[in-house]
């Protein structure tokens, strides 16, 4: 029966399925492998109490892990210490070698785990599990290289990252360092960049021969420079541990005959609660849903080939077969294709209906790609304008256009990536897409009140960065579940609260306009000419709606809820509205 | 807001002998304009509006209508009263208007329509009345009761449009397309005409009056349906003490079709006779059915699946006080990158409509933010316990209005930073000033927006109506005036609508030429998989390919550890992986092991089906190897030795020569030692098979074979 499911699964006309989708179960498994040096010198506090680098590390290994719940938990993380006093590893066969946590899709227990190796409550912790002794980079290469051949999952992309701020980890034993670099040789098929910290680390001494050559030529080189800032290094922790997947391969047609191969990626997507999952009451195991279609008056199962699809227009139903249905959404093969160029002023800031893709070539696939690319890139970035594109995505879906926004590498001053290069696809809306609105006829601002608003955008200025507001939906879903699946049965003493950095902080802003609030309020109000009520802006902004309130006699309630019109104009609180009209009911009732 | 009051029209029909004369190659006015009224209805009829719509004809061989009477109104027919369209006047469109051998009084037609739309409006209300004239003016008619017409139009306050076959100014001395000059009726009407329309609307009058292509071209667009924009109001608040009542619109939004399709069953068409049934299995291997009520929720944390109460979900949810527009700080335009906008929509904010004091401080945050490229970074909720967004609201100033426009900004779990290899620093993609120059000319060529003068835009997207509504309701209008004729071609408009504009597409011929030359593109090719059986499932048996295999073997045996805890039976997801993995752990006998696998394929084989055979053939590959590994040939002799001899009887041919074609055949002695058979024996199996090929048509019914099968092992 399984075959019926998979058929219906794949359905779309019930379930506006989301064509953005990334197919990720055939691409196998993401792992990566945090080798952290816990020899003493890494819990060495920064002078000024910065914290110390283990420390660091394990901030980085944390949000690591909470992130790959949230976004991609079927991939492997593990997390192994080198240098340290105790070993413990599959086969106890290697020294000083700690695998604290083996190849696995993180969960509750293993970020608690990191959790307690943070701050100075985890560097005692582990000192005292692991120590700190000798450090044999050899050994720890080789249990990490059997870390990966113990699984027997499809990895799709293996990487291992070194945490140390030690730049000779053997204090200049040539034959260890020489044969660490054998064995790191080794490993470089499977594992890619290695990750160091800060402090006057000379990757020259060591590091650079052990350190994996770019995945292939046109690779960026790894970045040397070492990081001291933890934020620095969350961020490239961040940038290197997610493997890149294209979502397409297509081609960019500039006319005929001349076809650029490129790769469509998506590198902004709202990342949603996921679904419950439904689980059987007695065990808890998760089931699968099977969704069957049945004739009503026979009850014999239905193929798909007994039934068509209909719409009803005027009272006429208008049928069509399935396949009629999808082909009707076919205009042309799946593709970009290049319509024309435009210059950059004429892309509107509210054209906007989805977030934007990312176009970058595919060498691969069409030699000779890239170089085109390159130029087009350049010469669109310099002339600025971007390119009209019609874009097909799949084969039988309607054609969007896009506009194609020239985006030039840019780097940091650590020659880290902060803008990768490629045209970003902004999808444009079409006649349908734009409301006509009417916009109210109102006075303007005089130079005098605009004047006073400067003053207090100026006080209020910051800089903004798209990654500093974490989602405090999705934060505070997974904290509790985190609680919950350490400890099932206590949920309510989850007392945790997470830091909401969308809610703004109003006492901090009344501070800072001090009385250029009630300067600007007063230039409204002494230059516009109207009597409207001026309490409206007088009152508090916590209480922004009004609450209207409903007075009505017992009697006139008790009419109301017998004629079945009662109707809430208070605004409740806590309970739904319906729940409190049937507590009143009930209430009345008696 | 009220809802729009609806529009009565009378569509006025030319059918007169003179519509279907025409220039030789040139469609007759007739056929024209009976397009026309056919693409006008069919939008009413999709719109699905209240608007209701009369036809009259007039030039017909009959005469039907309120105000004949002897020799007056002759030869005018009241078609179809005013009524909502629907696809039988479709029908009648297309199967009973066809040209008549007569002629009539233009004016009298309009006559009959005014009186029709008078009396059949009574009492009623309308936002509109009006009337579509379609004629070629070809017939004489009497001006005397121009004024009295005009008068009574205007009283009534009907509207008038016309649909003429040439242009309103083209007449006169100068021949009107398709070569001939116009009658003298034509051009006396066209007097006419100018005089109702101008007389009506002194200014705009004449834009009432088009042509039939023009229409055709226009009306061929379906119209979406408007939709009345949702006034949000909100409170825009900086801090605890300065607020600004406002008011957001949804300005720009994916438009989605208002119908989905619906399932029906492919005899009856209808939709009652069809059941959706969802169950819920547990994931063993019988695919448990359990009871929608012994289900509970869970969620994924990772590895973990934790699973909820009502009271956790409750308490876990994210609460938020009510809807906000909430300030968080300012920031500069250049921070907040177009290409990280997420979320559907854009808002408009407006303060509103009657508080002018609101207007002027918003003005003054518009003002402010224009003036110093700042936007403002605000914390978005729609209502009560919806999700918070932080959003960027930027300062829009228009000639006729002020706004703030409101985009959502993407959370840090949204962002995926990847970073991609180099591409100028690369020597080897480094473009040389020549192919530089190749790449200048092409945009040069297909500039969109012409630099010179007024900036005309050739190709503007937010004009084109969704490509895909267009085809979708000229299906559906297709489909639902012809049920059994096949989809038609896409319509030419639409095609050429989307398509490089053909000024662009000529331009940038020769500099597409050179940039070919310069820019040498070859494709890469890729080997290309052959896709046997052996192939498909890996191991060949012919030519063991022992360390392929073995890969294989170990990833399947892990696989299987992680993911569903200990196997303990030959399950039906994957029975050939289930039977390595209980052989390899030797926890059940041998022969049990091989049973239960069989009794997989037998269940296998009792669907009948190239899926199910297929996946048999690596059960039976896996049945073989282990057997040989193991050294024990007596199970899977017995089964295939039975297997064969039920071949014929269960009509299983397809799947034998599947068998045969991968060389399942038994095992020797050479392979393992207590085999009664010889190499020659085990070729001679499969070849004797083939030879007895007496094909048996499927007459069994297979529910019983299974078992019959197991017993007789």
């Amino acid at each position: 029966m399984a075959e019926w499911n998979a058929y219906y699964q794949n359905e779309d006309e019930y379930v506006d399925r989301d064509e953005f989708e990334v197919d990720y179960k055939c691409a196998g498994r993401d792992s990566l492998v945090f080798l952290v040096d816990a020899s003493k010198e890494m819990f060495i506090r920064g002078e000024d109490g910065e914290p110390s680098p283990f420390d660091m590390t394990m901030q980085c290994v944390h949000s690591v892990y909470t992130s790959k719940i949230i976004s991609s938990d079927k991939d492997l993380v593990a997390l192994v210490f080198y240098g340290t006093e105790q070993s413990k590893n599959p086969r106890n066969t290697f020294e000083h070698v700690y695998v604290y946590h083996d190849l696995d899709s993180p969960g509750a227990r293993r970020v608690k785990d990191v959790d307690g190796l943070r701050g100075e409550n985890g560097a005692q912790v582990a000192d005292e599990t692991m120590g700190s002794g000798k450090t044999n980079l050899v050994e720890a290469l080789w249990c990490c290289s059997n870390l990966y051949s113990d699984v027997k999952l499809r990895l799709s992309y293996k990487r291992l990252m070194i945490f140390t701020c030690r730049d000779t980890p053997h204090r200049g034993d040539c034959e260890r360092d020489r044969q660490a670099r054998t064995k790191a040789g080794d490993l470089k098929e499977t594992v890619v960049p290695l990750w160091h910290l800060p402090g006057g680390f000379d990757v020259s001494l060591f590091f650079c021969d052990v350190v994996s050559p770019p995945e292939d030529e046109s690779e960026l080189g790894l970045q040397m420079e070492p990081c001291g800032k933890l934020e620095d290094l969350r961020k490239r922790v961040r940038a290197k541990e997610m493997k890149k997947r294209s979502m397409a391969r297509l081609n960019l047609c500039l006319g005929e005959g001349m076809n650029v191969a490129v790769g469509v990626y998506i590198t902004v997507r709202q990342t949603k609660k996921p679904n419950a999952v439904k689980l059987y009451r007695d065990n808890n195991e998760p089931v699968h849903t099977k969704t069957r279609l049945y004739h009503t008056q026979t009850g014999s199962l239905l193929l798909p080939s007994d039934t068509k699809r209909a719409q009803v227009y005027a009272g006429r139903q208008i049928v069509m077969e399935k396949d009629e249905v999808d082909v009707i959404k076919k205009f042309s093969d799946p593709g970009l294709e290049l319509i024309g160029f435009k210059p950059m002023e004429r892309l509107k800031l509210h054209h906007h209906l989805r977030s934007a893709l990312f176009i970058y070539p595919e060498e691969e696939t069409v030699t000779g790609s890239a170089c085109v690319f390159t130029a087009l890139l350049r010469r669109c970035s310099e002339r600025n304008v971007f390119a009209l594109c019609k874009y097909t995505q799949i084969r039988n879906s309607s054609p969007r256009f896009l506009a194609l926004v020239p985006q030039r590498e840019e780097l940091d001053e650590g020659q880290a990536q902060i803008e990768a290069p490629g045209f970003h696809g902004i999808f444009l809306p079409y006649a349908d897409d734009i409301r006509n609105l009417d916009a109210p006829q109102l006075p303007t601002a005089s130079d005098a009140q605009v004047d006073k608003m400067k003053e207090i955008v100026h006080k209020l200025s910051f800089k903004y960065r798209s990654d500093a507001f974490e989602n405090p939906v999705l934060q505070q879903h997974y904290r509790y579940l985190e609680a919950l699946a350490l400890d099932p049965m206590a949920p309510e003493h989850i007392e945790e609260h997470i830091e909401d950095h969308t809610v703004p902080k109003v006492k901090m802003i009344d501070q800072c306009l001090g009385s250029l609030a009630q300067e600007f309020k007063d230039l409204v109000f002494t230059l516009a000419s109207g009597k409207l009520g001026k309490e409206q802006y007088t009152e508090e902004a916590g209480g922004a709606e009004k609450k209207p309130k409903v007075e009505m006699s017992e009697d006139e309630l008790r009419a109301r809820v017998q004629k079945g019109t009662l109707q809430f104009g208070v605004k409740v609180t806590g309970t739904k509205k319906r729940e409190l009209i049937d507590t009143l009911k009930a209430q009345l009732a008696k | 807001m009220a809802r729009s009051a609806k529009t009565a029209l009378v569509l006025c029909l030319d059918v007169g002998f003179s519509m279907s004369n025409s220039a030789t190659g040139q469609e007759p006015p007739f056929q024209q304009a009976k397009k026309v009224i056919q693409k006008f209805v069919q939008r009413q009829v999709f719109a699905e509006n209240k608007d209701e719509l009369g036809l009259v004809l007039f030039g017909s061989d009959n005469t039907k209508n309120n105000l004949a009477k002897d020799d007056q109104y002759q030869n005018i027919s009241v078609h179809r009263h005013l009524m909502i369209p629907n696809f039988e006047l479709l029908e009648e469109i297309q199967n009973d208007v066809q040209p008549g051998s007569q002629q009539a009084d233009w004016l009298d037609a309009l006559v009959v329509c005014m009186d029709l739309l008078q009396n059949e409006t009574l009492g009623k209300k309308y936002e509109r009345l009006n009337i579509v004239m379609l004629t070629d003016l070809n017939t004489p008619s009497s001006p005397d009761q121009l004024d009295i017409i005009i008068g009574n139009l205007k009283r009534a306050g009907i509207t008038l449009q016309f649909f003429l076959p040439f242009p309103v100014d083209g007449g006169g001395s100068n021949p009107p397309h398709g070569g001939k000059a116009l009658s003298r009726e034509q051009q006396q009407g066209l007097e006419m005409t100018k005089k109702v329309m101008m007389s009506l609307d002194e200014e705009d009058g004449l834009e009432e009056v088009y042509t039939f292509s023009d229409a055709i071209e226009k009306l061929s667009v379906f119209k979406r349906v408007e939709k009345r924009p949702m006034a949000w109001p909100c409170t825009l608040t900086i801090g605890s003490s300065l607020s600004i009542k406002i008011v957001g619109y949804k300005a720009v939004c994916e438009e989605r079709p208002r119908k989905s399709w619906s399932v029906v069953d492919a005899q009856t068409h209808q939709k009652d006779d069809i059941k959706r049934d969802v169950v819920y299995c547990l994931n063993d291997d019988e695919e448990t059915e359990v009871q929608k009520d012994d289900t509970i929720q869970g969620y994924r944390y990772g590895s973990d699946i934790v699973p909820f109460s009502k009271v956790d979900q409750d308490q876990m949810k994210y609460k938020t006080d009510g809807k906000s527009f909430a300030v968080l700080g300012f920031t500069k335009q250049s921070m907040i990158n177009r290409h990280q906008f997420v979320g559907t929509q854009v808002l408009k904010v407006f303060a509103p409509k009657d508080d002018e004091h609101a207007g002027v401080a918003l003005s003054g945050l518009i003002r402010a933010l224009d003036d110093l490229k700042m936007v403002a970074v605000v914390r978005y909720v729609y209502a009560r316990n919806g999700n918070p967004q932080v959003g960027a609201a930027f300062p829009c100033i228009k000639e006729k209005y002020e706004c703030l426009v409101y985009v959502q900004l993407p959370f840090m779990e949204d962002l995926r930073q990847y970073s991609f290899p180099s591409l100028e620093n690369n020597k080897k993609y480094t473009p040389s000033e020549d192919q530089l120059s190749a790449v200048d000319s092409l945009i040069d060529s297909m500039m969109l927006v012409e630099e010179d003068g007024e900036k005309k835009d050739l190709f503007k997207v937010n004009h084109i109506p969704n490509p895909q509504y267009q085809r979708l309701f000229q299906c559906l209008h297709h489909r639902a005036v012809n049920p059994s004729v096949p989809l038609p071609p896409m319509d030419p408009w639409l095609t050429t609508a989307l398509q490089r504009p053909l000024a662009v597409a000529t331009r940038c011929q020769a500099p597409l030429e050179t940039l070919k030359k310069k820019f040498p593109l070859k494709e890469v090719v890729k080997k290309k998989e052959l896709k046997t059986s052996k192939e498909l499932f890996g191991n060949s048996t012919e030519e063991p390919d022992a360390k392929k295999a073995k890969v294989d073997e170990e990833e399947d045996f892990n696989l299987a550890d992680i993911t569903e805890g200990s196997i303990t039976q030959v399950g039906s997801v994957d029975p050939a992986r289930d039977f390595r993995t209980l052989i390899r752990q030797k926890s059940l006998p041998f022969g049990e092991v091989c049973q239960q696998l069989t009794g997989r394929i037998e269940q296998l084989l009792g669907n009948k089906n190239m899926n199910y055979y297929i996946k048999c053939i690596p059960c039976i590959q896996t049945f073989r190897e282990q057997s040989v590994q193991v050294g024990n040939a007596d199970h899977y002799n017995s089964y295939i030795q039975s297997l064969k001899t039920s071949i014929p009887v269960r009509g299983l041919q397809e799947f034998w020569d599947m068998l045969v074609q991968d060389a399942l055949t038994l095992i020797n002695k050479d392979e393992v030692e207590g085999s009664t058979f010889s190499s020659h024996d085990a070729k001679q199996f499969l070849t004797a098979g083939e030879k007895k090929e007496e094909v048996v048509a499927a007459v069994v019914d297979d529910t019983g074979d299974v078992d019959d099968l197991l017993d007789m092992m």
